[in-house]
């Protein structure tokens, strides 16, 4: 399976997200691949990400973003 | 409906829709500085109820119609109920890939908008150019205080206000403010300008334009290439460009942007004329 980083970067190719600490801040994922991020995280890992849990706060880094798949039950 | 008062009460209206969704639909992606704009100018008016939230946003002789929604059903509801729709002239869009936006865009047809027009997406994500000869053009300098008036009536007159969010005065004044907007000068008259949005290793194009007495003496290109040139951090360009406007995809194309996928259907209620 992916890990999280190549997940990233089937949605952002130019971008390496082991580098940043706020990938909203540093103009790496908009909020239109955010909508992609979640969709995909959905299908790799066979959850449903609750409505409420698509902020920016959840998806600044690859530790907040493991975070939240850690709620969901899941290990990335 | 109601006056938004807080960027807060936004974002809890917006959480209620959220709460649960599995099927959540949306076109409401602000950045919170624009809509702290938006709420200080008492632009924004806000409704919500079973499992969707409406807002309005007043945009000169119109209103923009924003929406979250726990599922499909519930926008249907909720835009069906707002009597707005029937007595002022609205415009709302979808954002996303194109396959994606069918059951969004038949629904708020069947709730009686039509489409008005389309956008894309276009990207550039090559590194930028390193050139600086550009910046050198004496033609190109920055905006000032003094301008803002002169790029707010050249953007009215260049572009069409209900299909490519015009900013406001006060968002060209900080945007001036900021830095964003280059000028093409020739003598005391605006020939062009560039208008751009850093967010970190992203920027985003917002207008690129010639005044049509001023074309063909290569002050677009002057102006691309200061922009790409002094960009340098820079590794993704983005711009929406209107989907049937072939020679602008073209020159754009030339400087190295690509349509990434998304689109942006703008739809209008019978109130808007053609």
């Amino acid at each position: 399976m992916k890990s999280l980083a190549e997940l990233l970067n089937g949605i952002r190719p130019e971008f390496d997200f082991r580098l940043s600490r706020d990938f909203i801040g540093d103009g790496m994922l908009d909020s239109f691949d955010m909508v992609t991020l979640v969709s995909t995280l959905d299908k790799t890992y066979g959850i449903s990400i609750d409505g409420v849990d698509i902020v920016p706060e959840h998806f600044q880094n690859l530790d907040t973003i493991t975070t939240l798949l850690h709620r969901y039950g899941v290990q990335p | 409906m109601k006056i938004v008062g807080s960027i807060g009460e936004a974002i809890d209206a917006v959480n209620l829709a959220r709460r649960g969704a599995k099927s959540y639909c949306s076109n409401f992606f602000f950045a919170p500085q624009k809509l702290q704009g938006w709420i200080a100018h008492r632009e924004v008016l806000c409704e919500g109820a079973n499992g969707a939230v409406l807002f309005l946003r007043q945009d000169r002789d119109f209103w923009h119609l924003y929406f979250c929604a726990t599922d499909p059903v519930a926008l249907r509801c909720a835009v069906a109920a707002l009597p707005m729709l029937r007595t002022e002239p609205v415009i709302t869009d979808v954002v996303g890939q194109e396959a994606a936006l069918v059951e969004l865009l038949g629904l708020l047809e069947n709730a009686g908008f039509r489409r008005y027009n389309r956008l894309l997406r276009m990207a550039r994500t090559a590194p930028p150019a390193t050139t600086t000869a550009a910046a050198l053009d004496p033609r190109m300098v920055t905006a000032g205080k003094e301008d803002c008036q002169p790029i707010l009536d050249l953007l009215l007159r260049s572009f069409d206000c209900r299909a490519e969010q015009i900013p406001m005065l006060y968002e060209v004044e900080a945007a001036v403010e900021a830095g964003q907007i280059w000028l093409a000068r020739c003598g005391s008259a605006l020939g062009g300008l560039l208008f751009h949005e850093a967010q970190g290793l992203t920027s985003t194009l917002r207008y690129w334009l010639v005044a049509a007495e001023y074309r063909d003496q290569g002050l677009g290109s002057a102006l691309m290439n200061r922009y790409l040139a002094e960009c340098p951090r820079v590794r993704r360009f983005l711009l929406w460009v209107l989907a049937d406007n072939a020679r602008t995809i073209q020159k754009y194309e030339h400087y190295g942007f690509a349509p990434e996928g998304l689109v942006d259907y703008v739809l209008a209620n019978d109130r808007i004329g053609p």
